[in-house]
């Protein structure tokens, strides 16, 4: 893990703020990787990009590259299979950049606690900006927690009741 | 040869459907197996004997065991070609070698793992490779030529990591092959010796769009080791669940088919559908996803007594919604002629990979566990029509399934009622029982085995990885721009495959 710990920087949140203004006009770029959980998290990120949850009114979008993305954001609970993946895609960010992990699988392994083929999650090996929690959060858990990266506040969804405290998936 | 009375005549075991043969048995089954149609399972390993489960009538199991020696037994690849699938999980997890098997590549292991072997009594040291899987293509992609392209595991979308690895000629994919294993947690490994309510949270994370399936399979599995069945009521209420994750799932991968196949609009109302289904039905339920709602003994579900009205209100959106987005999907510009004719799963190739679900009702099979579940009685009917097995018709097939099963829930919902639901609590005795729920993408399998109060071991059978040779077989001659649309319509998902 040494090798990523290594890689992966701390300038996210102080080098974005002041470089890069966030909002419609600048969105901020997501780069998904799904380092080994099981698809929930993404499920719920593609009902985000894709269900009326006005994410790129907010200010967000995924990036099919990671030339093209500011921010790294993970699920799943880092299979030894795809750590190498995982850094090479975050070398191939240009700065600044930052890390964001999307369910409790990413964030400490979840159900998935480390074992013969699974590394835990990212806590604790690697600075992370953001923590999502949840199993899976909902899209609109997902969308106010990237909202609070930069002190906004989430549109509110196109669905009566997708309240952020509705339920968890 | 009867290979049906062939298990049966080898020696009974405490579990009354499954039977220990020995090698030169085994072997003569291998070969019965291959003049013969009887569906085949799924084949798993304990680490002392290898066990080969068949369907042949219904829901009624039979399997046949072998005794290790030497850690090798004859391969049952030879006879079912998605076999060779298991053998290569168990030859990783576990070390022991299936002769004559047509496929010895690694399947989950590729050297990068703290313990090789982790399943076997003696595991081995830790893999050597700490950079990036190298792809080594096979004799039979050398020999296609060609150039070599690839897609995954991080492409930058929401689907699970796998790569594909092609040979192409200009655009046509001339040769395919995946590499697998991105995904793999380790589930036999966790699901060993563990706590039947923790093993239960694992299943419901064996791969999403799942989750019901695969935890009412588990259940079904445990609650058949202890001797119980549940009630109507709960049965009920378990199809519900399932259902709603059939509808949830199906409009799931028909936006994705419709958003590769340019029709975005088409998918957006594919995706505002599930979301509306998905705000009324979350807070009764408890989940979005249908987790942890199956448990052994019952259903957990946050509010039970509002199912009843709420598959009301479900079929009623249904009513508003579903006619609109069929007529929508069936004459949107472009949208049927862009996958008419793609990625044909034919009956032999079905017959080949033994894959059942939604893409073999796409190319005329007539398979539905439902058919045989008592649960679905007065539910569910045959429907489906559609026999040439192409992308345009598992996607027509996904969304009459929609319909299908939004019908069954209006029919669930009086006879629900007030239903309270619950759970009796399980005796958790020692024994072995199998379980089955027929999934979004076909049929979802567990067998189980109970000790001490705790699952000993688990076997799980899940369509994927028949979907998987359905993948690499279909792919050759198709244009590199549809891959993503043909994964999408087979529900090849990594998950699923890695365990
Ligand atoms: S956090 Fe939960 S839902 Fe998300 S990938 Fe992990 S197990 Fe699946």
């Amino acid at each position: 893990m040494g090798l990523i710990r290594a890689v992966f920087d701390a300038s996210f949140r102080q080098g974005s703020a002041r470089l890069k203004p966030v909002g419609p006009r600048w969105p901020l770029l997501l780069f998904h990787v799904d380092t080994g959980g099981c698809g929930g998290c993404g499920m719920e990120l593609e009902a985000l990009a894709a269900g009326g949850y006005d994410m790129q009114g907010a200010g967000f979008g995924f990036a099919s590259t990671p030339q093209g993305a500011d921010v790294l954001l993970i699920t799943g609970a880092l299979t030894y299979a795809m750590a190498p993946v995982l850094e090479a895609a975050w070398k191939a960010m240009p700065t600044p950049k930052g890390v964001i992990c999307v369910g409790n699988c990413a964030i400490d392994g979840g159900l998935f606690p480390e074992n013969y083929t699974i590394m835990g999650g990212l806590n604790r090996k690697v600075h992370i900006n953001l923590r999502i929690k949840g199993c899976p959060p909902t899209p609109q858990e997902v969308l106010d927690g990237l909202c609070s990266l930069f002190g906004q506040r989430a549109p509110a969804a196109a669905y009566a009741g997708a309240s952020s405290s509705s339920t968890s998936s | 040869m009867d290979v049906v009375a062939h298990i049966h005549a080898g020696q009974p075991t405490e579990t009354p459907w499954r039977f220990q043969l020995d090698e030169m048995a085994w072997r003569d089954l291998v070969e019965g197996l291959k003049h013969d149609s009887l569906p085949f399972v799924g084949l798993w390993c304990d680490g002392v004997a290898v066990h080969a489960l068949f369907m042949p009538h219904g829901t009624q199991p039979l399997a046949a065991s072998l005794m290790l020696e030497g850690g090798r037994y004859p391969a049952l690849s030879p006879a079912r070609a998605v076999s060779s699938l298991y053998e290569r999980m168990i030859f990783d997890l576990y070390g022991a070698e299936a002769m004559w098997a047509t496929d010895v590549r690694p399947l989950v292991d590729h050297d990068v793992w703290a313990e090789t072997m982790p399943l076997a009594a003696a595991p081995g040291g830790a893999g050597s490779n700490k950079t990036m899987l190298t792809f080594q293509p096979s004799e039979a992609m050398q020999a296609a030529g060609g150039v070599t392209a690839g897609s995954g595991p991080a492409s930058g979308g929401r689907e699970s990591p796998l790569h594909i690895a092609l040979a192409l000629d200009g655009d046509v994919i001339r040769y395919a092959e995946t590499v697998t294993g991105y995904a793999h947690r380790g589930m036999a490994q966790r699901l060993k010796t563990c706590r039947v309510e923790d093993a239960n949270r694992l299943t419901g994370r064996y791969v999403a769009g799942a989750c019901a399936a695969h935890q009412a399979a588990f259940c079904q599995a445990v609650e058949a080791a202890c001797g119980e069945s549940m009630g109507p009521e709960v049965s009920l209420l378990r199809v519900v669940v399932l259902e709603l994750e059939r509808v949830s799932t199906h409009l799931f991968t028909l936006a994705g088919i419709a958003r590769q196949a340019g029709a975005v609009l088409v998918a957006s109302r594919c995706m505002w559908f599930r979301e509306k289904l998905l705000t009324e039905a979350a807070p009764i339920i408890g989940s979005r996803l249908m987790m942890d709602h199956c448990v052994p003994g019952g259903v957990n579900l946050r509010t039970a007594a509002a199912m009843g009205e709420l598959c009301s209100k479900l079929a009623e959106l249904g009513e508003e919604i579903y006619p609109d987005l069929v007529t929508l999907w069936q004459s949107y510009p472009g949208l049927s002629s862009r996958l008419v004719g793609l990625g044909v799963v034919d009956s032999a190739l079905l017959e080949q990979v033994g894959l059942d679900g939604p893409v073999a009702r796409a190319g005329g099979g007539d398979c539905d566990y439902r058919r045989d579940m008592r649960a679905y009685d007065g539910l569910w009917r045959f429907t489906s029509g559609r026999h040439d097995g192409a992308v345009e018709d598992r996607a027509i097939i996904l969304l009459e399934e929609v319909g299908e099963s939004l019908r069954m829930l209006n029919t669930a919902g009086p006879k629900l009622g007030l239903s309270a639901g619950g759970r009796i609590d399980l005796y958790y005795e020692d024994g072995e029982g199998i379980g089955m729920a027929e999934g979004p993408w076909g049929a979802v399998l567990y067998w189980v085995r109970l000790k001490d109060g705790r699952v000993e071991h688990a076997f799980v059978r899940d369509p994927a990885y028949s979907s998987l040779l359905a993948l690499e077989a279909v792919l050759p001659g198709q244009n590199v721009a549809d891959l993503g649309l043909i994964r999408a319509s087979l529900g090849v998902t990594a998950s699923a495959l890695d365990g």
